[in-house]
């Protein structure tokens, strides 16, 4: 039953804990400089029903802004330890921004939603003009064209404060086009793929090396080269 | 063999499949530099197809980052379909042309 909901794109509650689970778990063991997603269980008063509701929190992931390019970087302390407040900071604290990412279940969409803030240094928030100066091209047409339906402004389902958070109304579409194996332990690394370059998360490439099971085959016939300059 | 070859002499085939309402091309198949960053494929199916916005995925499981080399991401494939293609294995590249989010 699982599988049919992942073959038109969407996700049982139960699956989204599976496919939580081993996002952390191949998170864990990619070669990554990102800090590690975990696991937030999430307890409902009063307690009726034993399901594993919860969400998946990656905290403290920052950009740095470089002159012109920005850099995710995973640890901005190794600059901050040596350096006193009061002595001259190599990076200026004003261009540090941290951002959190939530993924949480949506009941409705049956699909995972991003959730997403960030905040300066010295904690203040960071606003939608803020962001947008951290998101990747592609994203800032995007945001232009339909500003509605892309990032927006909502409560978190959990916190009950305001975060960012991608659309979710045309996730299970194109979630159907990566299912060409479908397992709900891969579906979230699929998602985050897609996802992630959204808002400029990298997902290391050797997570997606999890997905990489293609059975179908064909005969290469002739080729020619793909020509940059075409 | 090929895993002889350095990585910049390598070459990757690519294999082109349409998704849905997408143009299939006449040329699917391609060999492209594995120094090539994915990108270059997108910008072909881009001038190829006249459409700005694609959904370019790989294996029908993930979208990679642009930057991301083919020779890296024919490898990483290249774990689970090696015995089934030997070293003249290809990557699956499949197109879309609607990718929306709300």
């Amino acid at each position: 039953m699982g599988d049919q909901s992942i073959c038109d794109g969407s996700l049982s509650a139960d699956d989204f804990y599976v496919a939580a689970k081993s996002l952390c778990e191949l998170w864990q063991t990619a070669n990554t400089t990102l800090p590690n997603w975990t696991w937030i269980p999430f307890k409902r008063i009063p307690t009726g029903i034993s399901c594993n509701e919860g969400y998946l929190s990656l905290e403290n992931v920052y950009h740095i802004k470089s002159s012109k390019e920005l850099v995710s970087s995973q640890d901005p302390f190794q600059e901050e330890q040596p350096v006193d407040s009061a002595t001259v900071v190599q990076v200026p604290s004003s261009v540090i921004h941290a951002y959190d990412f939530h993924i949480i279940y949506s009941f409705s969409y049956r699909n995972p939603v991003l959730y997403f803030h960030g905040h300066k240094y010295d904690g203040q928030p960071l606003d939608l003009d803020d962001i947008q100066k951290d998101l990747p091209e592609y994203s800032l047409k995007l945001i232009r064209e339909s500003k509605w339906t892309f990032i927006t402004f909502e409560e978190h389902p959990y916190l009950h404060q305001p975060w960012y958070m991608l659309h979710p109304c045309g996730t299970s579409d194109w979630m159907k086009l990566l299912q060409g194996n479908p397992s709900a332990a891969n579906y979230l690394v699929s998602w985050l793929s897609v996802v992630g370059q959204a808002v400029g998360l990298r997902v290391p490439s050797s997570l997606t090396s999890s997905c990489f099971n293609d059975g179908s085959s064909s005969s290469i016939g002739q080729c020619v080269e793909i020509d940059p300059s075409l | 063999m090929a895993s002889e070859l350095p990585a910049s002499d390598r070459k990757v085939v690519v294999h082109l499949r349409a998704t849905g309402d997408a143009p299939i091309l006449k040329q699917a198949k391609f060999k492209t530099a594995g120094t090539n960053k994915f990108s270059t494929v997108i910008e072909f199916l881009r001038r190829q197809l006249h459409r700005d916005t694609l959904f370019v995925y790989v294996n029908s499981a993930f979208s990679p980052n642009p930057d991301e080399l083919m020779i890296d991401l024919y490898n990483v494939g290249g774990i689970c379909v090696t015995h089934n293609f030997g070293f003249d294995g290809k990557l699956v590249v499949n197109y879309a042309c609607s990718m929306a989010w709300g």
